[in-house]
């Protein structure tokens, strides 16, 4: 197909948008209501673009190109288009002294500050509308601020096509149409996961995390607290993404030294609790195999998948693995175990999280959970804390987490990526049933971006099939199949997130799949250059079980470590 | 002068009308009715003026099990009242056309989609399938021929945007009342992803009536590219409002003003617009233009829906500015943004200038930029129309006025 690109001749061999038909040619189109991971939906149409001989302007994003036809990205009336659906696209997100671009969660990543400057905005005539709505402070995990939204609808499309939630929608019509929950209930009180997969979409401020900083703020400087903190594996290798490094640098032991500056007063690490995951997940595993315990088994360190599967599967419920997740396990290791080890009283310790993930702000509050983590930071809020602190993150001199609790595995750090889990649970399943010792640690076959792998294991002559999932859309498709029998498993991770928690709703905004493909291999660079890279050759997991838990599945780790789940349907 | 074409066997009931049109139709093939209908130059009367004979062929020409057609009777278009008349008084004809598109189509299944305020309408088309299903002239072997075809009757919500025909389908669907992205166009993908055509009650009426005659006297009728007769259903300051039957090309807009609906009441005239709100208003000096597609494109307008409102000298036309600008602001489906924002925007500044009584030049300015947005980049031809009237006011009657 021949392509005439503002008077530049083209070649194309396939059927394409213009969009990206222009994007291989180099030259960007504006886009808002695109987005690569949804369906084209037209609606912005500042990606209008001229085409010789059609009356109106076309956008970009879904016409296809044709043999012959000649495009114009940038013509004057092109500009002059654009212009003016941008003034009106900025007087629709309500700018007033209260709502400004300073205090705006996406401050730093708004997509309309980002293409008004693009398109050269350089007025604004139509004063602001405000939509007279209310925020939505509902949820435990997610705020939503309906005066900054722009009803671009990615939302909506990403909870509906990507996560399969559905609990977003558009209600009334003309100036009235707004985003909103079923029968304006707030996202608190619908199907929600909590997965945040929302606020990554969101071009605006319009959805943000719940915020904890201030009251992590408060508890540092309070003399009476010790307070201490737990980095989940994903964080390491996308937080200084927030000052400005190429996705995949990883900065564990600066973001340690940060921790400490900011004045936590141990500094302890999620894998370790990812590691006793592992102890407490393989050996359930095993057991359920061995004894005829209800297979396939379901991971349970995602909070989005819990509960998820908790309002759409309730039948499944049986099939999850009754661990708590690595968050829960430190929580309850922290609050007992450490605790007495040290002296402090219960009521004294602080536990903060800093997660990839905004559902680990609901786990938090879970009864079942009885308040072992106090408050949950997400991999953004952090960031927040270090600059409004000062810390000058990538250029901290590195250091180690404090121990015991700060020591872990390659076989924790990989708990970050989809896949994971499952490999994690692998190396020591293989190990604990023959005795044996993994030669080869790298399943290959479980890693990757892809949504759904599959992978059939030989344990000792045994074949064990196993699945994992990533993105709770391929989620409900992986449950259905199990449903109908066309699949049988024995082992399943889910993780709700696209990518695992590396692309979790408390990450850097983009994420976007080039920038998952670099978290990911940083992930597994972690994993490889960690001396111990199975879980249960951690020595302070050693030393747990010895002094305080016996062994995996004891009643003790049944008391801490396991939980039980609740039908929500 | 009328020339009743359409309006012919009005005064008829159902009862003593034996559908000649449908009739003929059955003793044709598919084929032939496709021809007949290209030959006679019928052209959709909803507002976009596509030629309903290559639709018909087009969808005629998939191979697909099912197919459907629907018939449009979302008349919505402030000032547009020729659909309702037609299904009040020629609900069989109507019908009629309905079956000659499906059994040309080769469509066994079909909705009309009426207006949710048209409760009379709702009413007798009801009755009237009723009836033709029990004189077997809907349902299984149409007339003693192999043809069947089913026929369903939905009310519509309320939506104006749903005389989008894409809007229709989805609302049909039960989605919710916007547009579709075309393509793919609904005689590809339609209802149901099936090929499906979607056709105005007028254009489905005059398809029945031109398979009446063995000869093609549509044909004859109008300009070439205007062919056949239109009903114009005039309102506002004349004397005698209502339904009238105009041959294209035979009349001018004044005459049809003048002759046929009585005249301008009031002090004199102030402005005409042609064919819906959505069309471009014509001064005085205008309005001595053949009745015609192309005669009022040349000058700007456009035929549209037939709606033709006149307004007099008297009216504050500033308060009109403001109702269209109303009318468009609620009614915009709210998805694209250059609509939506652009009608609430537009409302917003000829409030203020409704308010103060002029329009200042900066206002007028903006006006037109977001007119010229809305217009190259909508979603789908609501929005694309839907500041043709308010710009065109401000530009024949304020431009020289405005104060800077």
């Amino acid at each position: 197909m021949k392509v005439k690109i503002n008077n530049r001749e083209y070649e194309f061999d396939k059927e394409m948008s213009i969009l990206d038909a222009v994007k291989s040619a180099h030259i960007k189109i504006p886009t808002l209501c695109y987005s690569e991971k949804l369906e084209p939906f037209g609606s912005c149409r500042l990606c209008s673009v001229e085409v010789k001989g059609e009356r109106t302007l076309k956008p970009a994003c879904v016409t296809k190109i044709t043999d012959g036809m000649e495009i114009f990205t940038h013509s004057e009336k092109v500009r002059k288009t654009r212009k003016t659906i941008m003034e009106l696209i900025v007087a629709s997100h309500g700018i007033t002294c209260n709502l400004n671009c300073l205090t705006c969660s996406k401050s730093n990543s708004c997509e309309i500050k980002e293409i008004a400057g693009e398109i050269g905005i350089t007025e604004i005539r139509v004063p602001p509308i405000s939509n007279g709505l209310a925020e939505d402070k509902s949820s435990y995990s997610i705020v939503r601020e309906p005066q900054k939204c722009i009803v671009c609808n990615r939302c909506v499309r990403k909870c509906a096509e990507v996560q399969s939630v559905n609990i977003l929608t558009i209600a009334n019509r003309g100036p009235n149409t707004y985003v909103t929950t079923f029968m304006d209930k707030g996202m608190g009180n619908v199907d929600c996961t909590n997965c945040g997969q929302c606020i990554l979409e969101c071009p605006t401020g319009a959805l943000h995390e719940v915020y904890h900083t201030e009251q992590v703020w408060n508890v540092l400087s309070d003399k009476d607290k010790f307070v201490i903190v737990q980095t989940a594996p994903a964080v390491r290798v996308a937080i200084a993404e927030e000052f400005g490094a190429e996705p995949g640098r990883i900065t564990t032991k600066q973001m340690v030294a940060g921790l400490r500056l900011l004045g936590f007063d141990k500094v302890f690490d999620t894998n370790f609790s990812a590691d006793l995951t592992i102890m407490e997940e393989a050996n359930e595993f095993i057991e359920r195999f061995k004894d005829g315990g209800k297979l396939p088994l379901f991971t349970s360190c995602s909070p989005g998948w819990i509960k998820f599967i908790e309002h759409n599967y309730p039948e499944f419920i049986d099939n999850l693995s009754t661990c708590k997740s690595p968050q829960q396990m430190f929580g309850a290791i922290a609050k007992t175990y450490y605790a007495n080890k040290i002296g402090v009283p219960r009521e004294k310790m602080v536990v903060v999280s800093i997660m990839p993930c905004t559902a680990k702000k609901f786990e938090r509050v879970r009864p079942e959970m009885k308040g072992d983590v106090d408050y949950v930071l997400t991999t953004r809020e952090l960031a927040k804390m270090f600059k409004l602190a000062g810390i000058d993150l990538l250029n901290l001199p590195a250091e180690d987490y404090d121990i015991p609790l700060g020591i872990s595995s390659g076989a924790a750090a990989i708990f970050g990526a989809t896949g994971g889990v499952m490999e994690a649970a692998l190396r020591t399943a293989y190990e604990a049933i023959t005795g044996k010792e993994l030669e080869k640690l790298d399943f290959e076959s479980v890693r990757g971006i892809k949504g759904i792998k599959e992978a059939t294991i030989a344990i000792d002559g045994i074949k064990v099939n196993v699945a994992v999932v990533n993105g709770l859309g391929n989620a409900r498709k992986v449950l259905e199949m199990i449903k109908n029998g066309e699949k049988e498993y024995h082992f399943v991770e889910f993780m709700a997130c696209p990518g695992g928690c590396i692309g979790g709703g408390g990450q850097p905004i983009p994420t976007n799949n080039e920038i998952l493909l670099k978290r990911m291999e940083a992930i597994y660079e972690v994993d490889k250059s960690l001396p111990i890279r199975k879980s249960h050759e951690n020595p302070a997991v050693k030393a747990l079980y010895e002094e305080f838990l016996g062994e995996p599945l004891s009643e003790k780790s049944h008391e801490l470590l396991h939980t039980t789940y609740v039908a929500r349907s | 002068m009328e020339k009743i074409f359409l309006k012919t066997d009005l005064g008829k009931s159902l009862e003593n009308y034996d559908f000649p049109g449908l009739k003929r139709t059955l003793n044709m093939t598919p084929q032939q009715v496709i021809s007949k209908i290209k030959e006679s130059g019928l052209r959709g009367r909803g507002g976009a003026g596509f030629p309903t004979g290559i639709k018909w062929e087009t969808v005629y020409n998939i191979q697909d099990e099912e197919k459907f057609v629907i018939c449009n009777a979302d008349e919505g278009e402030p000032g547009t009242f020729k659909d309702r008349f037609l299904m009040e008084n020629l609900s069989f004809k109507v019908l009629e056309g309905i079956i000659i598109s499906a059994y040309a189509t080769g469509s066994k299944y079909g909705y009309i989609y009426i207006r949710g305020e048209y409760v009379k309408s709702i009413k007798i088309m009801r009755n009237a399938i009723e009836k033709l299903y029990e004189k077997n002239i809907l349902g299984k072997n149409i007339l003693n021929s192999d043809f069947s075809f089913d026929l369903k009757l939905v009310r519509g919500a309320g939506a104006y945007v749903c005389g989008d025909e894409t809007s229709l389908i989805n609302s049909i669907e039960g989605e919710r009342g916007k547009s579709r992205i075309k393509p793919p166009l609904p005689v590809f993908e339609g209802l149901f992803g099936k090929p499906t055509v979607v056709n105005n009650v007028e254009t489905l009426a005059a398809a029945a009536e031109i398979m009446k005659y063995e000869d093609n006297i549509y044909s004859e009728m109008g300009t070439e590219r205007s062919r056949g007769t239109k009903l114009i259903s005039i309102s506002g300051d004349v004397n005698k409002p209502g339904v009238y039957e105009v041959e294209f090309g035979e009349l001018s807009v004044k005459e049809i003003i003048n002759e046929l609906a009585g005249g301008v009441k009031g002090s004199g005239l102030g402005f005409v617009i042609p064919g819906g709100i959505s069309t471009e208003v014509l001064t005085e000096e205008e309005i001595d233009v053949p009745y015609t597609y192309e005669n009022l494109q040349k000058i700007g307008s456009n035929v549209g829906s037939g709606g033709m409102i006149v307004v007099s000298k008297d009216r504050n036309y500033l308060e009109i500015a403001k109702n269209v600008s109303d009318f468009f602001r609620d009614e915009t489906c709210g998805t694209c943004f250059p609509c939506r924002e652009g009608n609430k925007n537009i409302n917003k500044i000829v409030t203020d200038i409704y308010r103060r009584g002029y329009p200042t030049s900066k206002e007028i300015e903006i006006i037109s930029d977001i007119k010229g947005a809305v217009s190259s980049a909508a979603r789908c031809g609501f929005g694309e129309s839907s500041l043709n009237l308010i710009l065109s006011l401000f530009d024949k009657f304020y431009n020289k006025k405005v104060t800077v």
